[in-house]
């Protein structure tokens, strides 16, 4: 453990829980060290990208950058125009493979979530697998999760407890891995974001973590409400409509309305996807049937 | 060993403590005998009338005397309160060593050097008895605390019990004068009325002290051989039980303790030891550096000891009293005897919940010192003194509350003070490197780190927070960000207590409280000069604390008071509203009501929340001169004023409010000249002139009164004013007025009178009144004097008012919060009942509403449906929109290939999605659907059902599908993770298993929407009720139910919910028939002969009733009245109407038309073509909702649940997981 204080700390919380706006407010921080600096930046801009501000994040960032800044540079690039993805996503490889820059670990944790993105998990892991950050073993077991492999998305869980067990990252890595476990393990994932909410100022991230376990556990009501604060916060965040959709159909309310507004906002959702592939999916069922 | 409290003195040769109070009597070598109190630490008194050294001293048991003894041979017996030496018994032939008082009869018993002990009576001041035997001093002798005994210790190396019991007798039951004639030669004789019982040898030097058990019949000793003997008697012998060795000199003094097992001495080797009394072995020793002990006194009824040594004496206690106790939410946790407890406090409910380690007896104070429990783990970390300090963690077991025995292996560990941190973290303080180690629950360090400051406590300050304290600081530390969050300069804090909200945290320390916020911003201190003990905070952020002997509060701004006095001392648990639990010293659960009107009262005002304040002025008795002070002193005297009667305190309030009505009231009951005079000032400085006037008049001030008048330019009452003065004979106020006045005249004249001529001449010649100075100059003769030259005189006039009359313009007054407040407080309680009454009466129009439903006729009711219909055909438009939806192309397919290989890792292959498990698992339609696999779910549905219109199933299998996943953001701007939600999860649900998933529809919500449709039905809804009925009949198929009963259920709901629909088709179909009144009389009869609910049956009859009446079809009518009256409606115009209708019919038993209508023979109506189907006929039916049909439509799909085809083969509704198994 460092002995100096570590000056980054709430930037990095407010970066990891969610609250973005709050992260970019503060980020004034006097006397960085040049690398603490970078990360400083890296984390603003991906605060931006995650309010959606790519342009902002594009323009800003001018060529003379850091490598990491123009790997978050690349994110933004990704993430703004699926049109162009191929292009984004050829430099990206390019630079992977630049022996000079092709080890920084922004770069590399980028990579890992464009890949994700692109549900190439093998590429993914390919980058992140040998860690070296928080975030990156943090992204880890998100990919092993989404990989349906718990087993190995627990080993890096293991990692992240060696090194700092009460590190953010490693409090949230452990709620996903509970909650993609599921069973017992459901009520220490909502009890990680009891503590947070009891910590930190409340955030969606933070409240659809606590829903998210709630319905996990067949606790609606109690879901309904916590989402609907959420959505007194922030009344697009695509989750928090996600997840009210799904709430309101087990509370037995209509949920067209949130539905709705989640196609009109975050067309690409995954509930949105899921569910127009679900009707074709019908269709299809229908036909074979009949 | 802990200090109370220390004196410095001359050698200290005799203690003894106040049973009740706290002091202390010392009688010094100097012949001096100090009172002391020693909680306050003064010395109260000094009693100095021995001459040499005073060994013995004993205060009375329950009367203000104390009785002491020394060098002079004379025992002295005192009254503390008068400040005297009541009396003195000679008889001691040597110096006095000790005496006591007996605890009933008036007795006191003194050993002396003079080789006897003496009992003397000190109601007759006489002495009793003469016990003799010992052949060298004695040193010490006491009596039993119960029974008739005496025990004394002698140099002569002996200790000796006594037998007193005829004293007693002769003493209480003189009346046998044969009796008293022996006694009486017995005590001329030599004292046969004390005797010798035992003598007890074993010391080889001289004896020093011997005394009593309190309870049992043991008697310890410590003599010169500096050994301590325990002796143990019965009825007839005494013997030596033990000796205890240590002491490296002479023991001075020895005694049990009161309350504990252990036995207490103290030598001349400087030492006080402590022994276990049933394994005598020592447990403890307190050193001093110079001063040899000599006299040793346990406190009767609390657990204090006192020693005298060379230079004073000291008070002391052994151990702790306080018991370790740590709260939460409603409840409380804490150690007593060798047990964690846990008291509710709603409740009021006590139980054991754990046994913890008994505490070592190889030293004292080894008992919890602090414990902190963390409430969703279910643990709790106890710290002791043991070791130099450790802890131990024990995990409570959720089910063994209170029941088992059985000591659990918990875990450890040393560190200063161990605090949880955060639920299953807590922190170890480690001293020697001034390090603090976070450990999870399995006593793992999790992560270390060096404190700010050198710390040698660590206290709870918010999740993942440490308050740390040293000597004269504390600061709060976040260990994640390795951050001071604040600091505080502090005496030496010893206990933390955080308000609920985490807000603020009052610090105590022995004689201080700190008020500060969260970052240790100080609010306020307080200073107390007896020792400060616990507290808490109450609801409204008022502390409220406890001292040795007061209950307090404590304001955020810093002020304070007394709520009560306390006997004892408690340690307060919690506060709420106005009731404080606590635990005592025995850790005994307590509850206290204390009046807390006036901290109330004073945060009300200080948060400046008027109207409470007012609602407690006019509910509450809180008044005396403290408040009323205390008012004033804060700037509220208009609200002291609502207190006070005393009408001069009244009047200095309402002065300084600048009431002046008050006042002005006040004052005139007074009538006090200074009241008036100061009355006047006010009101002049708000420029009320009325009540100036007023006050001036009254206290007769007619100088000021006329300036005054001058001012206001009120001439007539100046006028008067120089009348009454001239009436009064007060030529100088005469004079003023007149000159106030511009009266010039009046002026000459005025000192014309008072014999000034040559003035009056002048004022008369420069003003020009020439015949009045011609007149003056004759009469002055040749005196006249003479103006003086080269100068213009300027008259003096008064200039003219500029307004005359009435007041100024008033200064404004602050008012009205309180005047204001007793108003707006009553109208807001006006206008909240009209709010309450408006709630009441929009429910009543509702109820109206629904009544008027179900009164209407026939015809209203026929309107309403069809104005329904309408309404329904407009929204049918609105839900074409859905269809036009783009659909994107799949994205769900799982990836090809996924374990291409890089060189150096080998990505994992995907696992099986959740999905997949449950369609591999369930042989369930619903959960089929809600994992996805659509087309499994229908061939499901079509082998149990026969359902092969799957399009009204649709929005069903979406929905099952999409409430089978919720989404988790995880990490920032990567995709979201889909998380399987899983139905019947119980927190013993093993991870990585997977149950089932969870289903959006369920039997509870099919229910009520079956209520929804009833209610839709009985207000003639009958489209919105085809509508529910028919979802519940497309609801059905994915139902998944646990029993089997409930599967029964959802059969019977199928055939309930069938009925209806078809009921309600044919309704729907006659209103659609107007032209063909023979079919709608039809219908309508057919709609009786579905089964409904008895008001729906009752309405269909009512219908069917009015339609054939109208086709005069008055039999089949009158049929329908029957049917309807064996109902026993309730509604007594329907009945009324259905008995017309079978009056009509009496008198025209006959039908218009003829109908396809036997209601003689029973029928089921086919669920297409609407016609009968009598009993005999052959008939087919639909696999799934039941409903029959004529045999022609079989193979089309069924029309009543749209569902399914007619008469095709079906294994049945498969629902539950219990039908599968």
């Amino acid at each position: 453990m460092a002995a100096g204080p570590d000056h980054l700390f709430n930037l990095r919380n407010n970066f990891y829980l969610g609250a973005y706006q709050t992260a970019i407010n503060n980020s004034e921080i006097p006397n960085l060290s040049p690398e603490d600096a970078v990360e400083r930046d890296c984390l603003v801009f991906r605060s931006y990208i995650a309010l959606g501000s790519y342009q902002l994040v594009i323009s800003e960032i001018d060529d003379a950058a850091a490598t990491s800044l123009q790997a978050v540079k690349l994110l933004a690039m990704y993430l703004s125009s699926p049109a162009n993805k191929e292009s984004t996503i050829s430099s990206l490889k390019e630079w992977l493979a630049d022996s000079t820059i092709g080890n920084n670990a922004i770069l590399r944790l980028i990579a890992g979530i464009i890949f994700m993105h692109e549900e190439d998990y093998n590429e993914a892991l390919k980058h992140t697998h040998a860690g070296g950050t928080m975030d990156l073993h943090a992204l880890n077991v998100q990919i092993f999760i989404k990989m349906n492999r718990s087993d190995y998305a627990e080993k890096q869980l293991r990692v992240m407890q060696q090194y700092d067990e009460d590190h953010t990252l490693t409090q949230l890595a452990s709620a996903w891995f509970n909650l993609a476990v599921g069973g017992s393990k459901i009520q220490e994932a909502y009890l990680i974001f009891q503590d947070f909410s009891e910590k930190y100022p409340m955030t969606c991230l933070i409240l659809n973590g606590k829903a998210v376990s709630c319905m996990q556990m067949g606790n609606f009501d109690e879901a309904e409400t916590l989402l609907l604060e959420a959505l007194n916060k922030d009344a697009k965040d695509p989750e928090t409509l996600a997840n009210l959709v799904v709430c309101s159909l087990h509370v037995g309310k209509s949920s067209s309305r949130y539905l709705s507004q989640l196609k009109l906002s975050h067309p690409g959702h995954v509930l949105v996807k899921r569910v127009s592939s679900a009707e074709d999916n019908f269709e299809r069922a229908v036909q074979s049937i009949a | 060993m802990l200090t109370k409290f220390e004196t410095k003195s001359n050698r200290v040769k005799g203690l003894t403590f106040h049973p009740k109070r706290p002091w202390i009597l010392a009688s010094l070598h100097s012949g001096v005998i100090q009172l002391w109190d020693y909680r306050m630490g003064t010395l109260i008194d000094r009693f100095d009338e021995h001459e040499g050294p005073v060994r013995g001293v004993h205060f009375h048991s329950s009367q203000p005397l104390f009785v002491s003894g020394g060098d002079d041979y004379t025992i002295k017996v005192w009254n503390y309160k008068t400040h005297r030496c009541l009396f003195t018994l000679l008889g001691h032939l040597d110096y006095i060593r000790t005496v006591q008082f007996h605890h009933e009869n008036p007795w006191i018993v003194s050993a002396s050097d003079d080789q006897t002990i003496r009992i003397w009576n000190w109601q007759s001041r006489t002495c009793i008895s003469v016990l003799t035997g010992h052949n060298h001093y004695v040193m010490c002798a006491s009596f039993h605390p119960k029974d008739d005994l005496v025990v004394s210790a002698s140099l002569d190396q002996t200790v000796r019990v006594w037998d007193i019991g005829s004293l007693r007798q002769k003493s209480v039951s003189p009346a046998d004068d044969l009796l008293r004639l022996s006694q009486m030669n017995a005590d001329l004789f030599g004292g046969v009325d004390a005797i010798v019982k035992y003598v007890l040898e074993g010391h080889d030097r001289g004896v020093n002290w011997a005394s009593f058990h309190p309870t049992l019949p043991l008697i310890v000793s410590g003599a010169d051989d500096r050994q301590i003997k325990l002796w143990r008697m019965n009825e007839t012998k005494a013997w030596e039980v033990d000796t205890l060795r240590g002491h490296m000199n002479n023991v001075s003094s020895v005694m049990f303790h009161a309350k504990q097992d252990i036995i207490v001495s103290n030598s001349e080797d400087k030492s006080i030891r402590v022994w276990d009394a049933t394994k005598r072995t020592g447990l403890q020793t307190f050193r001093r550096e110079h001063d040899r002990f000599w006299i040793l006194a346990v406190h009767p009824e609390m657990n204090l000891l006192a020693a005298g040594h060379d230079s004073g004496m000291i008070v002391f206690k052994l151990e702790r009293e306080r018991p370790a106790f740590a709260l939460s939410g409603n409840s409380l946790y804490y150690a007593k005897d060798r047990f964690l407890r846990y008291y509710e406090f709603s409740t009021q409910r006590d139980s054991q919940v754990i046994p913890i380690r008994r505490p070592g007896t190889a030293s004292l104070n080894q008992s919890p010192r602090t414990l902190s429990y963390s409430p969703t783990e279910n643990a709790v970390l106890i710290c002791s003194d043991l070791d130099g300090g450790s802890y131990e963690l024990y995990i409570i077991p959720k089910d063994s509350i209170g029941r088992s025995d059985f000591v659990q292996e918990a875990k450890r560990g040393t560190g200063g003070s161990a605090v949880f941190i955060a639920r299953n973290r807590f922190a170890v303080l480690e001293k020697s490197t001034n390090q603090v180690l976070v450990k999870n629950l399995k006593n793992e360090v999790v992560k270390k780190g060096t404190l700010p400051i050198p710390t040698d406590a660590i206290f709870y300050a918010g999740t993942g927070n440490l308050l740390c304290r040293s000597e004269d600081k504390v600061v709060i530390f976040d260990l994640q960000q390795r951050l001071v969050l604040g600091d505080l300069q502090t005496p030496f804090v010893r206990y933390v207590v955080w308000s609920n909200d985490m807000e603020s945290v009052a610090l105590l320390s022995k004689h201080n409280i700190i008020i500060a916020s969260k970052k240790l911003v100080h609010q306020c201190t307080l200073h107390e000069t007896i020792r400060v003990k616990s507290g808490a905070w109450d609801d409204n952020g008022v502390f409220i604390y406890t001292t040795l002997n007061h209950i307090k509060y404590c304001l955020p701004n810093g002020d304070s008071g007394i709520i009560r006095t306390l006997e004892v001392p408690i340690y307060i648990t919690k506060v709420t509203a106005n009731i404080i639990f606590c635990l005592d010293r025995d850790g005994k659960n307590r509850i206290i009501t204390i009046d807390a009107t006036e901290y109330i009262f004073k945060l009300s005002l200080m948060r400046k929340k008027y109207d409470h304040v007012m609602s407690m002025i006019r509910n509450s008795q809180l008044c005396g001169q403290a408040m009323i002070a205390y008012l004033q002193q804060k700037g509220f005297p208009e609200v002291a004023l609502h207190f006070v009667e005393d009408e001069r305190i009244r009047f200095n309030l309402a002065l300084e409010s600048g009431n002046i009505s008050v006042a002005v009231a006040s004052a005139t009951q007074i009538n006090d000249k200074d009241l008036w005079y100061r009355l006047g000032v006010e009101a002049l400085r708000q420029g009320n002139s009325g009540i100036v006037e007023f006050a001036y008049q009254q206290t007769k001030n007619f100088e000021r009164l006329s300036f005054l008048y001058l001012i206001t330019g009120n001439l007539d009452k100046l006028s008067k004013l120089m009348k009454i003065a001239e009436v009064k004979n007060n030529v100088m106020g005469q004079f003023h007025n007149a000159l106030y006045l511009g009266d010039v005249k009046e002026r000459v004249k005025i000192l014309e009178n008072a014999g000034h001529l040559p003035l009056a001449y002048i004022t008369a010649s420069v003003h020009g009144l020439d015949d009045i100075s011609e007149r003056l100059a004759t009469e002055l003769g040749d005196n006249v004097p003479s103006l003086p030259e080269g100068k213009t005189p300027s008259l003096l006039m008064p200039p003219s008012p500029v307004m005359c009359g009435g007041d100024w313009p008033l200064l404004r007054v602050m008012k009205g919060i309180f005047e204001g407040g007793l108003e707006s407080a009553a109208r807001g309680g006006a206008v909240d009942e009209e709010e309450d009454v408006g709630g009441d009466w929009g429910e009543e129009l509702d109820m109206v509403d629904m009544d008027g439903m179900e009164n209407r006729d026939i015809e209203a009711l026929l309107n309403e449906a069809e104005r329904e219909e309408e309404e329904e055909n407009d929204d049918g438009l609105g839900w074409g929109g859905l269809d036009d939806l783009e659909l994107p192309p799949e994205l769900d397919t799982p990836k090809v290939s996924a374990n291409a290989r890089s060189s150096v890792f080998v990505t994992p292959t995907l696992g099986m999605p959740v999905s997949h498990i449950w369609s591999q698992k369930s042989s369930l339609a619903a959960e089929q659907a809600a994992a996805g696999s659509f087309d499994t779910a229908m061939r499901l549905l079509h082998r149990q059902l026969g359902i092969k219109n799957f399009a009204p199933l649709k929005s069903k299998f979406l929905d099952l599908f999409s409430g089978s996943h919720s989404y988790l953001r995880a990490f920032s701007s990567s995709p979201v993770v889909p998380l399987a939600i899983e139905r019947g999860w119980s927190e013993s649900s093993s991870p990585n298993v997977r149950g089932p998933p969870a289903l959006v529809f369920d039997f509870s919500q099919l229910e009520e929407k079956l209520k929804t449709g009833y209610k839709a039905t009985t207000s003639g809804k009958f489209n919105e009720a085809l509508r529910v009925f028919l979802s519940i009949l497309h609801t059905i198929p994915l139902v998944v139910v646990e029993s089997r009963r409930e599967v029964d259920e959802v059969k019977e709901l199928i055939t309930i919910v069938k009925e209806y629909v078809l009921g309600l088709q044919m309704e729907l179909k006659r209103r659609e028939m107007k032209d063909d009144p023979v079919r709608q009389q039809e219908l309508a009869a057919y709609f009786t002969h579905c089964n409904l609910q008895t008001p729906h049956l009752r309405l269909a009859l009512l219908s069917a009733m009015g339609v054939c009446y109208k086709a005069k079809n008055i039999a089949t009518a009158s049929n329908f009245a029957k049917r309807l009256l064996e109902t026993n409606p309730s509604l007594e115009s329907q009945a009324k109407m259905a008995r017309q209708v079978v009056q009509a019919a009496e008198r025209n038993m006959t039908d218009e038309t003829k109908l396809n209508y036997d209601f003689r023979n029973p029928f089921v109506i086919c669920g297409s073509t609407y016609v009968p189907i009598y009993r005999g006929q052959k008939d087919v039916s639909c696999p799934y909702c039941t409903a029959r049909f004529v045999p022609s439509q079989e193979g089309n799909i069924c029309t009543v649940c749209d569902l399914a085809v007619i008469g095709a083969d079906a294994s049945g509704l498969l629902c539950s997981p219990s039908q599968v198994r």
